[in-house]
């Protein structure tokens, strides 16, 4: 038996809303800052912003951005 | 230096020719340097007394919260991603847009340093032949 149109629709819409909730879950998990280090032997370390470690290594990387400036348009 | 080897005399001129290059191949690339061992800037996208600083103070900050010497340093901020790498006795950092590719970005420095501490500058990234020629992979091929 074939579902009541309405189902379809709700299901649809349900459908997309899924999908932009999961589009933003993951553009927000990729926007936020991390700084991770990694050594000879394969140990890597996360450090978080708020942290001391993490918020010297953000300034320090930031005055390398400053740097580095602005890509130079083509 | 983390990996403990040494290298030759790396000549300003072939670092210069490495960044170009490096430059060039990447569009998501700002700003690059390349460094020796003792924190000498050998080329530099812009002021080599600024990157000499800055990379020296990233280096200690990330040795310091490593609690030893770090290889690579990948940060993401929201104005852009920095990548550090010291390999063969040398060290190159790269700035670049958001989202670049850590991986080829890394493979790309790792790749450069190898080439410029073995003296043959740009070995990994020549393609001044055309590689699908039946001549050059002949070649390849030892035919």
């Amino acid at each position: 038996m074939a579902p009541k149109p309405h189902r379809v629709l709700l299901d649809r819409v349900s459908g997309y809303a899924d999908e932009a909730a999961a589009y933003m879950r993951r553009r927000r998990a990729s926007r936020r800052p991390f700084a991770r280090l990694y050594f000879a032997e394969g140990r890597a370390e996360d450090h978080a912003a708020d942290t001391e470690a993490g918020g010297e290594l953000f300034v320090a990387a930031g005055r390398l951005i400053e740097v580095a400036g602005k890509r130079p348009k083509a | 230096m983390a990996d403990g080897e040494t290298s030759e005399a790396v000549s300003g001129a072939a670092a210069e020719a490495a960044l170009a290059y490096l430059t060039e191949m990447s569009p998501d690339l700002r700003g690059a340097a390349i460094l020796d061992g003792a924190g000498a800037v050998l080329a530099a996208s812009g002021e080599p007394g600024r990157w000499r600083e800055d990379a020296a103070a990233l280096f200690a900050v990330a040795d310091r919260a490593g609690g030893g010497p770090v290889e690579q340093v990948h940060i993401g901020t929201q104005q852009g991603e920095v990548f550090a790498l010291r390999h063969a006795g040398l060290a190159a950092l790269a700035v670049t847009e958001r989202f670049a590719l850590a991986s080829l970005t890394f493979f790309d420095l790792r790749s450069l340093l190898r080439d410029l501490a073995t003296d043959k500058p740009l070995r990994t990234f020549d393609v001044s032949g055309d590689v699908k020629s039946p001549k050059r992979r002949g070649a390849d091929d030892g035919a």
